[in-house]
This record gives structure tokens, C-alpha cells and sequence, in this order.
């Protein structure tokens, strides 16, 4: 009794110590990351103008649009998205100093992912009103229907003289006209009719997915068991648990998550056809999403610098 | 002993990810992408040169020295081979980015004279070529920032603990970053000069580009 106990206790006990020493390393490394994001976030934003959170197609942080304005050229945004699948954007800030223009839009870009993934068919139109600048970035997906030279005779010709005026909403609203019919040209993949932006941008960007908790959960059972059968219970949830481990920190480098997958791998090989816990898992799983329908994020669209700038 | 050599297996392949060799296979692979998109913007500047040069041409053909200028400048630059090797090569790299720095300027000079033009300026063009120009030269600052930013990450790999053993046992080394051309130039306050004497000033100012940075302090 006492034995069988102890062979069982003092693994666990030195899985936890290595399991410490691995939470400990990476409390460290999350605080150096932490320190290191502080002054990077400061280095980003610190001294640069901000990029406001992408709420909708139409963003306005001037007040110059009225919401009847925005809201005409955001349905027109929004029926062209629905038939080409093609995303586009207003921005309009006060400013952009103390970068270019074309720093600070491909900044926004790189922020707001406008643009299926893979296809990077998104485009932003932005306006740095104070400035007197405006800028049509370009996703790689466009560049054959917007080449510079087009986005530059569309800022040119339809949306500089306008705003010489004064006149902002038709400027831009004109200027959107042009753009939409030019990229109608553009022969890009039909748009997924299930796919509403209401769904999350795939993910944390990391190493890291939810999915593996659910992927690990079934090889311990699978694996597990059979190596549970092989190598007898303790042993069995040991190798499940470092291959679990070792596969996930080969895949992701990510040592604290291999740590933790394995540790769950070894727990429930180690509990699991015991009878005592095997539904408990289940509930962890990934169904997120399905949020209200009409809010807007971009879908992943790389932009590579393309597009044109210029001011009136 | 079945179970020995799977612990083997497992802790060598463990060792080896651990110290961040398969980061390295990635992080390099992702810098070799980087340093892709940047020749690849490079040589779309390039392929504009030709045309923009018989368009200047066609309305300015008496700036020679300034167009002869550009000519040259792009074909030093076709002379440097920029292959992948060349970001394990820090001299290659160097005179890689010397003769674009070249052209860089030449292109800057062209385009300065050409505001001396109005009709070249109201060319549509030109000025299609300029935009597709300005448009290129915005590419190429976007793909060398992401270029640096790899570069960063596996420099990063190669001097940090623990992965540093790793690159000291297969002798990966830093890969050479991209640096202002030339600093001092960049520090120096322009010079104004009101005295108009285009013809003049070009082919000097072409002159003086090639040579190196601390001949401008003598």
C-alpha cells in the first residue's frame, strides 16, 4: 500500500518540480517579454501618431464625415465586399506626424489586416485631414487592378480637387466610385458566402493554438491508452505525456505550452479508462466565435507598400 | 533497451529543438524571404529605368550628364549579382547596397530635373512613370523595414544563450543589416544654393555620390 503509493508520488513530485522550474522560466521570460514589449510599445507609439481600433469600414476620428455620410459610403463598401469579397476602408486621422504618410499607413495596414488572407485583396483609403495628405494603400492582391499609376490619377483626378473644395464626403465618396469600379475588373476568388466578418481573424498569432489542447486531448486517449496497455499505467502516461511535450515544443518552440501539454497528456493517460474524469475535458473545447453580425475586422490581407500617395 | 533508445531518440531530438536549431532553419528560410521581396523591388525599380529615361529624354534631351547619370547607375547596379549567397557575404552586400544607394541618388537628381520642365511635368506619361516610381521606391522601404526586422530576429538567435552554442557548433554567423548609405550626408544641413547652374551642379553632385563617406569630411 505504501509502496505502490510512493513509486506513484514521487515522479509526480519531481514532474511538478520540473513543471515549477518551467513556470518559473517562463515567468521570467513573460516578464523580460513584458519589459521588452513596454519599451518597444513605447518605441511604436510612444512618438508616433495613433492608429484608432478598426470598428468599422468607415473610421472618422475628425468629425468631418457626418454619420449619414458614413454611413452611405460604408454600404457601398459593404455590398462591394459582399459581391467580390474584395475589403476596403476609409481612414481618416487629423494627422500623421511625425511620419510619412506612407509610414504611418502601412503601419495601419499591417495593424488592421483589411483583406482576405492569402488573397490580400484589401485596400485602405486614408486621409490625414491636417496634413493635407492622403494615401491609397494597396494590398498585393490589388496591385494588378490598382497599379500605382491608376491609384495616383484616381487621387489626382477624383478625390484631390474635391477636397480643395472643402468638400471631403464626395471627395471621398468619389474617389471609392473609382476604386470600386476599377477593382470590379480585378478576377479575384468569389467570396465565401458562410463567412461573415463577425468571425475572429484566425487566432493568437503565436506558435500556439487552442486546437492542440483538443488534438492532445485525443492522442492521450488514443496513444495513451494503447501505451498505457504496453508500458503499464504510470509508464504509459509518462511517455504520452513527454512525446505530447516534446512534439509540441518541437513544432512550436514554445516550451511552456509543451510543458503544460504534456503535464494534461500525463494526467489523463494516467486517469482516463480509470473511469475517474474522462468527460471533464471536453467542455475545453474551441467553439468561439459566432458573435453578433455586424461587426467588421479584417480577414488577414498582407500589403506590401503598393498604392499611391498625394495631397491637394 | 527499446525504451532506452526511445528516450535516446527523444531526448537528442529534444536537445537539438531546444537549442533552437529548428529556429534557425526558420528564422533563416524567413530571412532569405525578406531579403526575395527586397531584390524583387529592387529589380522592379530597375525595369522602370529604361522607359522613364527615353520619356525624360523625349522633352529633356540636354541633360545628359543627368540621364547618363541614371544609365550607369542601373547598370552597376544589373553588374552586382545579388544572389542568396550575397547576405552571407557582408563586402558583397555592401557594394550590393552602394550601387543602389548610386541609383537611388541619380534617380533623385533625374527627378529634381525634370521639375525644371513643365511640359515633361503635365506628361501623363511621366507622370505615371513617376507615379509607379514613387510607388516602387515605397515598396522597397516597406520590403528592406521587414527585411531588417528578420534580420533582427535571427541575429537575435545567433548571440542570445542558449542558441548561441547552437550556431557556434554549425557556424551560423550575424547576416549584415542594411545602413543609411551614407550617415554623414544624411547629418550634414543641405546646402541651398541660389544660384541656378542645373547643368553645373548635376554632373558634380553624380561625382561626388561614388566616393566614401569620410572623403566628405576632408
Amino acid at each position: 500500500m505504501h509502496k505502490p503509493f510512493q513509486f506513484v508520488l514521487r515522479p509526480i513530485r519531481q514532474l511538478l518540480g520540473l513543471a515549477r522550474h518551467a513556470v518559473f522560466g517562463l515567468g521570467v521570460s513573460a516578464f523580460v517579454a513584458a519589459l521588452a514589449g513596454i519599451s518597444l510599445a513605447h518605441a511604436a507609439t510612444g512618438d508616433f501618431a495613433d492608429i484608432p481600433a478598426l470598428k468599422g469600414r468607415v473610421t472618422d476620428t475628425t468629425g468631418t464625415l457626418s454619420s449619414a455620410d458614413a454611413a452611405r459610403i460604408e454600404a457601398k463598401l459593404k455590398a462591394f465586399e459582399q459581391q467580390k469579397g474584395s475589403q476596403m476602408v476609409v481612414l481618416m486621422v487629423p494627422t500623421v506626424q511625425p511620419e510619412a504618410i506612407e509610414q504611418y499607413s502601412i503601419r495601419v495596414a499591417e495593424k488592421w489586416k483589411i483583406g482576405r488572407k492569402k488573397v490580400d485583396d484589401g485596400l485602405i483609403l486614408l486621409v490625414a485631414k491636417n496634413d493635407r495628405k492622403l494615401r491609397i494603400e494597396v494590398g498585393y492582391g490589388l496591385e494588378g487592378a490598382i497599379p500605382d499609376a491608376i491609384a495616383k490619377r484616381i487621387i489626382s483626378e477624383a478625390i484631390a480637387p474635391r477636397f480643395r473644395n472643402n468638400d471631403y464626403v464626395g471627395g471621398i465618396e468619389a474617389g471609392v466610385d473609382r476604386l470600386i469600379a476599377v477593382a470590379s475588373g480585378e478576377a479575384l476568388p468569389a467570396p465565401e458566402v458562410k463567412q461573415s466578418w463577425s468571425g475572429k481573424p484566425d487566432g493568437p498569432t503565436g506558435d500556439f493554438n487552442i486546437e492542440w489542447f483538443v488534438v492532445a486531448f485525443f492522442v492521450a486517449l488514443g496513444v495513451g491508452g494503447f501505451l498505457r496497455a504496453v508500458f503499464g499505467r504510470f509508464f504509459g502516461a509518462m511517455l504520452t505525456g513527454g512525446g505530447l511535450g516534446a512534439i509540441v515544443w518541437f513544432l512550436s518552440s514554445a516550451l511552456g505550452w509543451a510543458a503544460i501539454i504534456g503535464i494534461v497528456g500525463f494526467f489523463i493517460t494516467l486517469f482516463s479508462g480509470g473511469g475517474r474524469g474522462g468527460g471533464g475535458w471536453t467542455s475545453s473545447g474551441s467553439d468561439w466565435g459566432g458573435s453578433s453580425g455586424d461587426s467588421f475586422s479584417g480577414g488577414g490581407g498582407d500589403f506590401g507598400g503598393g498604392g499611391a500617395s498625394g495631397d491637394w | 533497451m527499446k525504451r532506452a533508445l526511445l528516450i535516446l531518440a527523444a531526448s537528442f531530438s529534444l536537445l537539438l529543438a531546444g537549442c533552437g536549431y529548428n529556429d534557425f532553419q526558420a528564422r533563416d528560410e524567413e530571412v532569405k524571404k525578406a531579403w526575395a521581396e527586397v531584390l524583387n523591388q529592387y529589380k522592379r525599380r530597375a525595369d522602370l529605368i529604361p522607359n522613364l529615361v527615353s520619356t525624360v529624354q523625349g522633352f529633356a534631351d540636354q541633360e545628359k550628364d543627368v540621364l547618363l547619370g541614371v544609365t550607369n547607375a542601373r547598370s552597376k547596379v544589373g553588374s552586382v549579382q545579388a544572389t542568396p549567397e550575397l547576405l552571407n557575404n557582408p563586402q558583397a552586400f555592401a557594394q550590393f547596397q552602394k550601387a543602389q544607394g548610386e541609383l537611388s541618388g541619380a534617380l533623385s537628381r533625374l527627378l529634381v530635373v525634370a521639375e525644371n520642365y513643365p511640359q515633361l511635368k503635365s506628361d501623363a506619361n511621366f507622370r505615371d512613370l513617376q507615379a509607379q516610381l514613387e510607388g516602387t521606391e515605397n515598396r522597397i522601404t516597406v520590403s528592406r523595414k521587414r527585411y531588417i526586422d528578420e534580420v533582427g530576429e535571427y541575429n537575435k538567435l545567433v548571440r542570445q544563450i542558449p542558441s548561441n552554442f547552437t550556431a557556434m557548433i554549425f557556424s551560423y554567423k550575424e547576416k549584415p543589416q542594411f545602413t543609411v548609405e551614407d550617415e554623414k550626408a544624411i547629418a550634414a544641413p543641405p546646402k541651398v544654393d541660389f544660384k541656378a547652374k542645373p547643368a553645373e551642379t548635376a554632373p558634380s553632385a553624380a561625382s561626388k555620390i561614388p566616393a566614401a563617406p569620410n572623403e566628405y569630411t576632408k
